[in-house]
């Protein structure tokens, strides 16, 4: 399905918004574990080969590697490093990337243990202690080494727990490491502004901006053809730029608040509140009755505008329209919650968003300026675009109203819609002359189409078996996709529910995925029906205990396990250790893609 | 592929909306470790303004190239901004003569010639400091040897105490190397040039601002 595809350049786009905002934390460094991973080889002739996989950014030093047996230092053959030449240093070698030593073979006895003792840094950032590993000579496992006990202090050894402290980290956004790095967000504001309006450009390719196009052509439309092309520049300009006020308010309040307004908005109440004014759009737009202003007020804006539409209604419809309808809220928000966050800054944050918002909105200025032209000046044609309009109001409202509806009511509003506009194609050909111009013909056909598809999709909704395409599918019209539904998981709403699953997994000694889910959330379906449903990410998790926190009623509970794990939305996957600690990095934000999702599992799973 | 948020990113964002300060106890139970051990240990040497309305703690070692050039940077700002207090916690985790350096400062402190043998031997570039460059280095900071030596011997315990609590305190804030610095509520767990301990220093008062 086209939507499929389409959802997923939104979120290969927020992608690049994501990899924009990097480098504001892109500097805290790695665990040493991270950094430095090392892994021992058994070779018959040679000895035992260590490997060290060296994060990029880091190095070993050479001359820092030391084995030991039984507290003897014992020779090994270190491969030639790079030269590292600095004034403050001095002359060193060191590793980047990957380092090899190999241990003698005839130096080694059949079993026994070896440790191994070796020390990095980040380039330019920070140097670790030494790090040991024991190393069986039988199985080649690698352990953390003991800490040696005794009077003196001694180098701690420690994992990857970092974090632990609940200390907020500060890490540069700009040339403030000693490393110059030039991020996007780090320069002036005048670059971060620039940075954002440019992926709010981006962003207006995306079905984000979808459905703003007809609610914004449908308010010029109603405004008749007494648009100048200045008036309709005006209109539209108020339009996106109280929708990217929207982004900029909602900036600040997340500053302030810490909050996912989104998730607010998305309450059932505020969905079919707005669903509701979409469908008075557009039984106004059939006519029913025409939208003003109290009388009181039309004098004072139109002595302000000196034109009909109201700019004041054009700047609310963009506010209410940036909040509710675009899907593609979260993401952004989250990326600005972080920048505000780590910056502190809440008015340059909130700066960005808003030029976010301008950026989306700048296609739809455009469209309506030169939309205004395009369309007729008065006439039929015009009550016929005006008509068309209404339809995808109702369509839009429909849409809204799907994700709090049951599937059955929503697919029958849909064959409704698909009813009425059939027969609103239909219904003058058959009272009028008969004519076989091509235009008339197509009309037509599309409307039998409508018709026959509306009455498919109520009978499928009486029995209850709702996907746009599945009534085709059970008619074999279409291919099956692959099942959407995936057993397995259980539904938790509150902490108590995900204690006790923890607890489970702590006794069974499984993993767990705890999957942030809600029925209000698009790219959680996409999620479900294109990663969780295919077979080789179920082979892979299936060791694991599969826990999903649904968010779809957002109440204390819910927000409670959101913030337990810090989660700023669904989408959200996060794996945690059986004993109920998350395991680092493995978090998945987003729909990351088959592959990104397999890779984060092998993580999860330590592979 | 990019990570889109990472853990640590969340996991920051969310201490900052829980915890604008550092915690009053970072760990608890047995040798807990308090905001107070961290800030005012009387033990540990203070430099700048000892009424500052802002404090640095660095966290460092003798052997740590990237602390000393991060060094001159932090000294710079503690002198012209001139409203930071400084903790110095000697933190020798690198090598066996970080523990030396670490040694031989805090032993002139009794004779209250710290900050002149700390930084003689933050002057020594490089890694892999030998005992003989750091005791040539403080032998011509005009400290008195024999005192020194006295100091070293009598003291041993209470500076061994004190090594012990900076590495259980680095270890309960989550430091996973040198150098580390906590300004203000935030850490800094990496080597920062001046404009970078700038805009730490503005951003942890205006933090300081927000939540009071």
């Amino acid at each position: 399905m086209s939507y499929v595809r389409i959802a997923g350049f939104v979120t290969l786009l927020l992608r690049l918004l994501m990899a924009a905002v990097g480098p504001v934390w892109a500097a805290a460094p790695l665990p040493a574990d991270q950094a430095f991973q090392l892994r021992a080889q058994l070779d018959e002739e040679e000895g035992i080969e260590l490997t060290w996989s060296i994060a990029s950014g880091y190095y070993l030093y050479r001359e820092r590697i030391v084995v030991t047996l039984d507290g003897q230092r014992i020779r090994i053959a270190a491969k030639k490093g790079e030269a590292k030449d600095d004034p403050n240093f001095g002359l060193t070698e060191v590793y980047h990337g990957t380092g090899i030593a190999t241990v003698p073979a005839e130096l080694l006895p059949e079993k026994g243990r070896i440790v191994v003792t070796y020390q990095g840094c980040a380039e330019n950032s920070i140097c670790y202690p030494p790090i040991s590993k024991t190393i069986d000579l039988a199985t080649l496992l690698t352990e953390d080494a003991p800490a040696t006990s005794g009077t003196e202090p001694s180098p701690p050894v420690r994992g990857g727990n970092e974090e632990k402290s609940g200390v907020p980290t500060w890490a540069p956004s700009s040339p403030g490491g000693l490393e110059t790095e030039v991020g996007m967000l780090g320069g002036s504001v005048v670059s971060t502004t620039l940075a954002f309006l440019g992926l709010g450009l981006l962003l207006s390719l995306t079905p984000c901006v979808f459905p703003m196009i007809p609610i914004l052509s449908g308010m010029l439309a109603r405004a008749g053809g007494r648009l100048s092309v200045a008036r309709s520049f005006v209109l539209s300009a108020s339009y996106v730029l109280a929708m990217a006020a929207a982004y900029g308010t909602l900036g600040i309040f997340v500053a302030w608040s810490g909050e996912n307004l989104q998730a607010s908005l998305q309450t059932p109440l505020a969905v079919l509140a707005m669903s509701a004014v979409f469908i008075a759009l557009a039984l106004s737009m059939f006519g029913l009755y025409e939208l003003q202003l109290p009388q009181s007020w039309t004098p004072r804006l139109v002595a302000v505008a000196g034109n009909k539409g109201s700019i004041g209604g054009a700047a609310l419809l963009g506010f209410g329209s940036a909040l509710i309808v675009g899907p593609c809220v979260t993401p952004p928000l989250a990326a600005a919650l972080v920048y505000v966050a780590q910056t502190g800054q809440v008015l340059r944050g909130s700066l960005a968003l808003f030029s976010l918002g301008l950026g989306m909105g700048l296609p739809l200025i455009a469209f309506g300026v030169l939309g205004a032209r395009i369309l007729p000046q008065a006439g039929v044609w015009l009550l016929r675009v005006k008509h068309v309009f209404g339809f995808i109001f109702v369509a839009l409202a429909i849409w809204m109203a799907s994700r709090v509806l049951p599937v059955a009511l929503t697919a029958t509003a849909w064959g409704g819609l698909c009813i009425a506009v059939g027969l609103y194609l239909d219904v003058p050909s058959l009272f009028g002359e008969p004519s076989w111009r091509p235009g008339k013909l197509a009309t037509a056909t599309s409307g039998v189409l409508a018709l026959f598809y509306g009455c498919i999709l109520v009978i499928g909704a009486a029995l209850s078996d709702y996907g746009p395409l599945q009534p085709l599918i059970s008619a074999g019209l279409v291919a099956s996709a692959p099942d959407a539904s995936v057993g397995g998981f259980q539904v938790v709403s509150n902490e108590a529910e995900l204690d006790k699953a923890i607890d489970l997994g702590r006794k069974q000694g499984r993993g767990i995925m705890v999957d942030f889910s809600a029925a209000w959330c698009t790219e959680c379906r996409l999620m479900e029906r294109n990663i969780f449903a295919r077979e080789e990410v179920q082979r892979q998790l299936a060791g694991m205990l599969l826990v999903r926190a649904d968010l779809t009623h957002f109440d204390l509970s819910s927000k409670n396990l959101m913030q337990r794990f810090a989660v700023v939305g669904p989408p959200t996957v996060v794996f945690l250790n059986p004993d109920g600690t998350e395991i680092a990095d493995a978090r998945v934000v987003g729909d990351i893609g088959v592959d990104g999702f397999l890779n984060k599992i092998a993580k999860a799973s330590g592979v | 592929m990019i990570n889109p948020i990472s853990r640590a990113g969340f996991l920051r964002l969310a201490a900052m909306s829980a915890l604008l300060v550092i915690p009053k106890q970072a760990r608890s139970g047995d040798g807990e470790i308090t905001r107070d051990m961290i800030l005012n240990d009387p033990d540990a040497p203070v430099a700048g303004n000892p009424d500052g309305d802002l404090t640095i703690v660095d966290f460092f070692d003798y052997n740590c190239p990237y602390c000393k050039m991060a060094a001159k940077s932090l000294e710079k700002i503690v002198k012209a901004d001139g409203n930071i207090r400084l903790v110095y916690k000697d933190w020798p985790i690198l090598a066996e003569t970080s523990i030396v350096g670490a040694r031989l400062a805090l032993a002139a402190k009794y004779q209250d010639r710290y900050l002149p043998v700390h930084h003689a031997l933050m002057d020594i570039p490089g890694y892999g400091i030998s005992q003989e460059q750091m005791l040539e280095a403080v032998s011509k900071t005009g400290v008195d040897q024999r005192r020194l030596d006295a100091d070293t011997a009598a003291h041993a315990g209470d500076i061994l105490r004190l090594i012990k609590r900076n590495l259980s305190i680095a270890e309960a804030i989550g430091l996973q190397g040198t150098p580390g610095f906590l300004v203000g509520a935030y850490k800094v767990n990496q080597a920062l040039n001046y404009d970078g301990f700038v805009k730490v220093v503005a951003d942890a008062r205006a933090r300081a601002k927000s939540t009071k």
